[in-house]
């Protein structure tokens, strides 16, 4: 008996200390998963989606919470702050169908309806993963720099597609046959953008 | 385990940015902006890549195909003294540096938006350094750290255009106070 009794209280001290310490394992477990799924979320939260194109202004900024840091860093490490540069990316249409290379696309700017900018913009495709793919054409953007050539009533269409569009070629921008992922960047963006009020069209597919 | 849970939660979101830039910032000293087998880029220097990104070329830090800028990059530490970014005429080319800090706080801009096109010699100073400005510095900044992420981006109007603007994005350079000369 004697002996039995400070094993008990060994035992016993022991369990509370397992005990403790598996809380503390479950804890932090739970704090790490529960981090990353609030961080998710407020990636999601901060992005504005419209016609397709999804746009996040908020990163960079000093009055930034610990959380949207936390978002920022994840989804948009070194991003440009939106007076410098906004940005816009798709993977859908304007009909919310996923943009592939099996199907073609156009993107109609109606007259003055190019993104408001005072330095320059671009329309560029990757793939999903954001990597350029090699086309025969070394084509990989379109913009205020790549002749794009007006419709008659000033308008713009840019032809998104894997093959040549006869007659089209200048307003042309090569994707890969797969999934791909539009940028549309607008360095020194106007006002109109900062504001929100300025809406980039949707991609339409051509049938 | 409630006081774990949430005490972990914060401190976990609190220091994500911190972890992720320390990365960035490493990957950058170690690696430059070329890939896992591209030399790095020491510490208070700063690299201008010499092309577009492309199909087989893109940079380790963000692969999200940009064809419009020459990226230039570097890390400063300002622990020592302030360093000094020279950068040249770029005739009204389109160009920015930005400064961000270890949390991702973007806290300040060179460039054709902020500072205009001249040629300029800025002050980049950690928080706490009150030296003397020399005459013929442009502007001082002040760093809320004393590790600072510098990315340039100088704008290539064109295929033509490239060797141009790889010529005066090249020129965006730092050099620590200690060794700086007016019209050096």
């Amino acid at each position: 008996m004697s002996q039995a009794f400070p094993s008990l209280t060994l035992s016993r001290v022991l369990i509370i200390v397992l005990d403790v310490l598996l809380g503390m394992f479950v804890g932090a477990v739970l704090a790490f998963v529960t981090a990353l799924l609030l961080i998710t979320a407020q990636v999601h939260a901060m992005q504005t989606t419209v016609n397709g194109w999804s746009i996040t202004m908020t990163c960079g900024k000093v009055t930034n919470g610990i959380l949207v840091r936390a978002a920022c860093a994840e989804a948009l490490p070194m991003v440009n702050l939106p007076e410098e540069a906004t940005y816009w990316t798709a993977t859908e249409d304007g009909s919310g169908q996923e943009l592939t290379g099996r199907h073609t696309y156009v993107l109609h700017f109606p007259p003055g309806g190019l993104p408001p900018n005072s330095a320059f913009w671009s329309l560029t495709a990757t793939n999903i993963q954001g990597r350029l793919v090699a086309n025969p054409f070394n084509r990989y953007s379109v913009g205020d720099r790549s002749g794009l050539v007006a419709n008659p009533d000033d308008s713009i269409d840019i032809y998104i597609q894997h093959g040549v569009p006869a007659g089209h070629e200048a307003n042309w921008l090569p994707v890969p046959t797969g999934n791909f992922k539009l940028w549309l960047r607008v360095y020194q963006p106007g006002a109109a953008i900062l504001s929100g009020k300025y809406h980039v069209p949707p991609v339409m597919e051509v049938h | 385990m409630l006081v774990v849970w949430g005490a972990g939660t914060y401190t976990f979101i609190y220091f994500f940015p911190r972890l992720l830039y320390n990365r960035v910032e490493n990957t950058v000293v170690n690696h430059g902006l070329g890939g896992s087998d591209s030399t790095g880029i020491p510490v208070n220097t700063v690299y201008t890549m010499p092309a577009l990104a492309s199909p087989t070329r893109s940079n380790s830090l963000q692969s999200t195909g940009n064809r419009d800028t020459l990226y230039t990059a570097g890390v400063l530490d300002l622990s020592k003294g302030p360093q000094v970014l020279h950068v040249p005429d770029m005739a009204g080319r389109y160009y920015a540096v930005q400064f961000t800090d270890p949390w991702g706080t973007v806290f300040a801009y060179v460039g054709r938006r902020t500072t205009g096109t001249k040629a300029g010699d800025y002050l980049i100073s950690g928080p706490g350094w009150h030296g003397r400005i020399p005459k013929g510095i442009t502007k001082q900044i002040v760093a809320p750290n004393n590790t600072v992420l510098l990315i340039g981006r100088t704008l290539v109007k064109g295929e033509g255009d490239l060797a141009a603007a790889y010529e005066l994005a090249r020129q965006i350079r730092v050099t620590p106070l200690s060794q700086w000369h007016r019209d050096q």
